[in-house]
């Protein structure tokens, strides 16, 4: 236990160094949340300002910006460390190290997750607080779990992307595998919309996928038009089914791994 | 032997080599596959959002679903383009950091045009695929009088895009002989430039109209020239001479850029070894 929780702080500390990165994005992540929410007013003003799928227009914008500023925390995008070193071959010293190969990594990226959370998403938050007006947590139980549910989310974000990691042991070139997981994440996770305003066979596939446990789940407890311990609940049931398929998967790839050269 | 045929030189071996990577990349064919299908679907859930907008909401600020899919189909062909023609100029940062940028220095062609075909992706036709199709969906379907004037400029709509995008891209490799942090902001002018290029401008806040109309002019490129096709008044009050800006931004816009690249050049230091 000592030797993960020294690794969780060491790539905490580690995003601290990239200061002129971090601001660049969050500048990035800014002018897009200006821009959806833009979108998304304009929309709701031909509308007379109502609810719309169950959403007013203050709670459509506060999911604009939640989602903006957990993307970097959830870290959704660009993390193929597993699949490199499956190229690389390193993969077969790493899994011969006297830990457990997931939960080196899961530490790892737990480590990175908080300092995002504190470098990224709020600041993010907080420009968009500035600029937009944007709802409080739905009270002090959701607030706390608020925070609950975006730990859980990176958790199973991070299965998602070991997961999809793990793919190098049959692909050879990751890019296809990251394109189409990519494409997958923005639709059913509700990253450009609340998934209450597509069309409900899309709306039901979503809800038995673990997509929108990572972003729709914390917006809906933020907000409180989830039950904090039905999402927490939904949570956690995902974290146990995608550790099991990955610790699966992972033997599997093991098996089937063959490195050239010495 | 004058510059032109020096530079037609470059172009026929630029073309071969871009040949050569994509066969390259053919060869690894699932991957080749998943990437056009997978940047096909990227966009296509963008899309299908839209749509599914336009089922709740009656408009966006004026303007139909029809009229929204033209804009989207004008910012994803130029896009995709020009994504396409710099995909190897946006790797220069990475050829700077690991020192192989050198060899292009020293080789008797256009360092830019080197840099372009460095890497060729296959993975934008998808991207570029799903553009043409929304262009023409937006064409046949939004209220459009056609005229010759109307059908003569849609090329030059296109091709003043493509030139602005493929510019636009080389920024971050302009960056990166400077520095290699921060470069990340860059991205909320091409990737951010883009989307707001697929929305009517008038919606968005003054400050971002004023970055992307005078600073980077995307507006001029996909907003504007869309007023015209469809006989549109503009909100904002720009003189209607606005809507044939395009080659003019474009072509500005490519000299300061060009203007970039060469101090960049000149400028440069190996990282060494």
């Amino acid at each position: 236990m000592r030797l993960y929780l020294e690794l969780a702080r060491t790539s905490f500390q580690q995003q601290f160094a990239y200061r002129a990165a971090t601001l660049a994005g969050l500048f990035t992540n800014s002018i897009f949340g200006v821009m959806i929410a833009s979108i998304f007013i304009a929309f709701y003003r031909s509308q007379g300002n109502d609810t719309v799928a169950s959403w007013t227009p203050d709670q459509t914008v506060t999911l604009i910006w939640i989602n903006q500023s957990l993307l970097m925390t959830v870290f959704i995008w660009g993390w193929w460390e597993v699949t490199r070193s499956i190229q690389s071959g390193a993969i077969v010293s790493e899994l011969l190290k006297p830990f457990d190969y997931f939960s080196y990594w899961l530490s790892r990226d737990l480590g990175r997750a908080v300092a995002h959370f504190l470098l990224r998403g709020i600041p993010t938050f907080t420009v968009g607080a500035i600029f937009f007006d944007l709802l409080r947590p739905a009270g002090v139980a959701a607030a706390f779990g608020f925070l609950g549910s975006v730990t859980l989310a990176v958790m199973i974000s991070f299965c998602l992307r070991f997961l999809s990691n793990l793919a190098g042991f049959w692909v050879l070139d990751h890019r296809g595998v990251s394109m189409m997981y990519v494409a997958i994440f923005n639709f059913f996770s509700g990253m450009l919309a609340p998934l209450d305003f597509l069309p409900d066979t899309v709306q039901t596939i979503a809800r038995f996928l673990p997509f929108q446990a990572v972003l729709m789940v914390p917006n809906e407890i933020y907000l409180g038009r989830m039950p904090i311990w039905q999402g927490l609940g939904v949570q956690a049931i995902w974290i146990v089914l995608l550790t099991l398929l990955v610790k699966r998967i992972l033997r599997a790839g093991e098996q089937k791994l063959v490195v050239q050269g010495g | 032997m004058d510059k032109v045929a020096d530079f037609r030189n470059d172009l026929a071996v630029a073309l071969r080599i871009a040949l050569l990577r994509i066969r390259g990349q053919m060869q690894y064919r699932a991957s080749f596959w998943m990437q056009i299908v997978g940047n096909f679907f990227v966009n296509i859930a963008e899309v299908l959002v839209t749509w599914s907008l336009f089922q709740h909401f009656d408009n966006l600020g004026g303007w139909s679903l029809e009229e929204v899919i033209l804009l989207h189909g004008l910012a994803m062909v130029t896009f995709s383009l020009g994504d396409t023609l710099s995909n190897g100029v946006q790797s220069v940062p990475q050829m700077i950091r690991e020192g192989t940028f050198d060899r292009n220095l020293v080789r008797p062609m256009s360092v830019y045009l080197q840099s372009v075909v460095s890497e060729v992706s296959a993975r934008h036709f998808g991207h570029l695929t799903q553009g043409v199709l929304l262009l023409g969906i937006g064409l046949a379907t939004a209220p459009i009088e056609w005229s010759v004037g109307r059908i003569a400029y849609l090329p030059v709509i296109i091709l003043s895009g493509t030139a602005f995008f493929t510019a636009l891209f080389t920024v971050e490799a302009i960056f990166a002989f400077w520095t290699v942090n921060g470069v990340e902001a860059v991205n909320a002018f091409t990737y951010g430039g883009s989307d707001l290029g697929q929305y009517p401008l008038h919606i968005f806040r003054r400050g971002l109209r004023l970055i992307f109309l005078w600073l980077v002019p995307i507006g001029f490129m996909t907003y504007y020239p869309a007023l015209y096709l469809l006989d549109r008044a503009d909100p904002l009050g720009l003189p209607r001479a606005a809507s044939f800006v395009a080659p003019l931004a474009a072509l500005l816009f490519c000299l300061v850029i060009r203007f970039g690249w060469r101090a960049a050049l000149r400028r440069y230091t190996s990282t060494g070894s």
